[in-house]
């Protein structure tokens, strides 16, 4: 039953999946990175004065958590294509990779939106209320004061979300892209066997969320010990 | 010096506020006291503008103080120290650098300069030896006249108290108290909220009693507490008296 198994143990396909992992490592970080950058966006909008502002930042929060990461990536992979060939009238082709860092990025981005908000919103109005007295101004007071307090209490949730960057850049595996999961399966079609693969897998993401969750504890402790 | 006439403030259905005059002099030490909730809080909190009333004026200097006019409005508001009942230090600072962010980003001061003058209201404040220690070392004592140093490095004219010693354990307030006597007898004008009648007694020129977000009775502080005039204050005094 399990003759293939064997087969499959060899250290060129441990370190094909390996080189998938690294992959989607890769991709879940540089997604967590430019998603922080919009998640900065974002909250700077849903925080701001600017009625507008709120709206718009308060819109792409909504929609974007409200529906699945699949079905975004597949809008990118399908549907904008075509829209950018249709406007440019030149066939318009993008890499995988690229589309699923696009993807992940802009969905990461709605998550450390309400993450960053609710970091900034959780420290004490007092600390507001003091600057306002001893004149700084309203982006001194956020530069100096606010932001670096939130900074700790941000940085938990980053790190979790980092974790479920990684396991999700499963989904890219959809539109093609060779990262993880569908190292596993390419490996799976090849000894037609997908057992082993998809354990040895499942061991790879486990070592990487596992790692990062116990540095993510850490550094939590660490933290909490200046509080 | 300050000058309140006719203020309102609400929120929401409640009026914090409602129709309070008064004036404060030059070096004179007012105490605003009354019952919680009867808007004595607000009151010197729309004098700093952290409220802004919805109707009526507040004058500094015979200025009028408005948000909306940004240049004099940021000048006169220099001119006010605020000390706030929870201390609002910056935790992620230490006491110094609590002590120079102001003078540093607002007066525009050189690193040494602001640090020089901070040393000096540290020393006075009993605490040179914390200024490298975070907020969170400190007692809650001691948080306080870091707080109090931290406005008195801006230098102003005014200082306005909200409730500074209410948040103390009762071993605390002395010494809290004891800065703000020092203060009061170099002739700064404070205005001070607070729970501690023998303080304001001692210390205050005069008092205005506040209920329901009106000045009920407004006197001198030896005569007001010796011989109230309204039946309120007789009662709330009977009772704060112990």
């Amino acid at each position: 039953m399990f003759s293939a198994f064997n087969k499959i143990f060899t250290p060129e396909n441990l370190l094909f999946l390996l080189k998938g992992a690294l992959i989607s490592l890769g991709i879940a970080a540089l997604s967590l990175l430019i998603g922080l950058v919009f998640g900065i966006i974002g909250a700077s909008c849903k925080i701001s004065k600017n009625k507008i502002l709120r709206f718009i930042g308060n819109v792409y929060v909504e929609v974007i958590r409200g529906t699945p990461m699949l079905l975004q990536i597949m809008i990118l992979f399908n549907v904008v294509p075509i829209i950018i060939s249709q406007i440019t009238g030149e066939v318009f082709r993008m890499n995988y990779y690229v589309i699923g860092i696009v993807a992940m990025s802009i969905n990461s981005g709605a998550y450390t939106t309400e993450l960053i908000r609710s970091g900034i919103n959780g420290v004490d109005k007092g600390q507001w209320e003091a600057c306002q007295t001893l004149g700084l101004t309203r982006w001194q007071t956020m530069r100096l004061v606010i932001l670096p307090q939130a900074f700790k209490r941000i940085i938990p949730p980053v790190v979790s979300e980092f974790i479920t960057l990684i396991k999700d850049s499963s989904l890219i595996s959809c539109i093609g892209a060779i990262e993880l999961m569908n190292s596993a399966k390419v490996l799976g079609n090849q000894y037609y066997e997908f057992m082993s693969p998809y354990c040895i897998a499942a061991v790879y993401y486990l070592i990487m969320t596992l790692t990062i969750s116990y540095f993510s504890k850490k550094l939590e402790r660490k933290l909490a010990e200046s509080d | 010096m300050i000058k309140v006439e006719h203020i309102v403030k609400q929120f929401k259905s409640l009026k914090a506020v409602n129709d309070v005059s008064l004036e404060i002099k030059k070096g004179e030490i007012v105490c605003l006291i009354g019952p919680s909730g009867s808007g004595k809080s607000t009151v010197l909190r729309c004098i700093n503008g952290l409220e802004i009333p919805e109707e009526g004026k507040v004058y500094i200097n015979g200025q009028i103080y408005d948000p909306n006019n940004k240049e004099t409005y940021s000048q006169l508001r220099s001119q006010m120290g605020f000390v706030f009942q929870h201390f609002n230090l910056f935790p992620n600072m230490t006491v110094i650098d609590n002590l120079t962010l102001a003078p540093i980003q607002v007066m525009k001061k050189s690193k040494e300069e602001a640090e020089k003058i901070a040393c000096q209201y540290l020393q006075r404040v009993g605490l040179l030896d914390k200024k490298d220690e975070y907020p969170n070392k400190l007692s809650g004592g001691q948080k306080q006249r870091v707080a109090i140093a931290r406005s008195l490095c801006m230098n102003p004219e005014i200082m306005l108290f909200d409730e500074p010693t209410s948040a103390l354990d009762p071993e605390m307030v002395i010494e809290v108290l004891e800065v703000m006597k020092e203060l009061a007898n170099e002739g700064m004008t404070m205005v001070i909220v607070t729970h501690e009648m023998g303080f304001a007694k001692t210390v205050a020129n005069r008092v205005i009693f506040l209920e329901d977000g009106q000045i009920v009775e407004e006197n001198n502080a030896q005569e007001f507490f010796e011989n109230p005039k309204t039946a309120r204050a007789q009662e709330f005094l009977r009772k704060v008296m112990h």
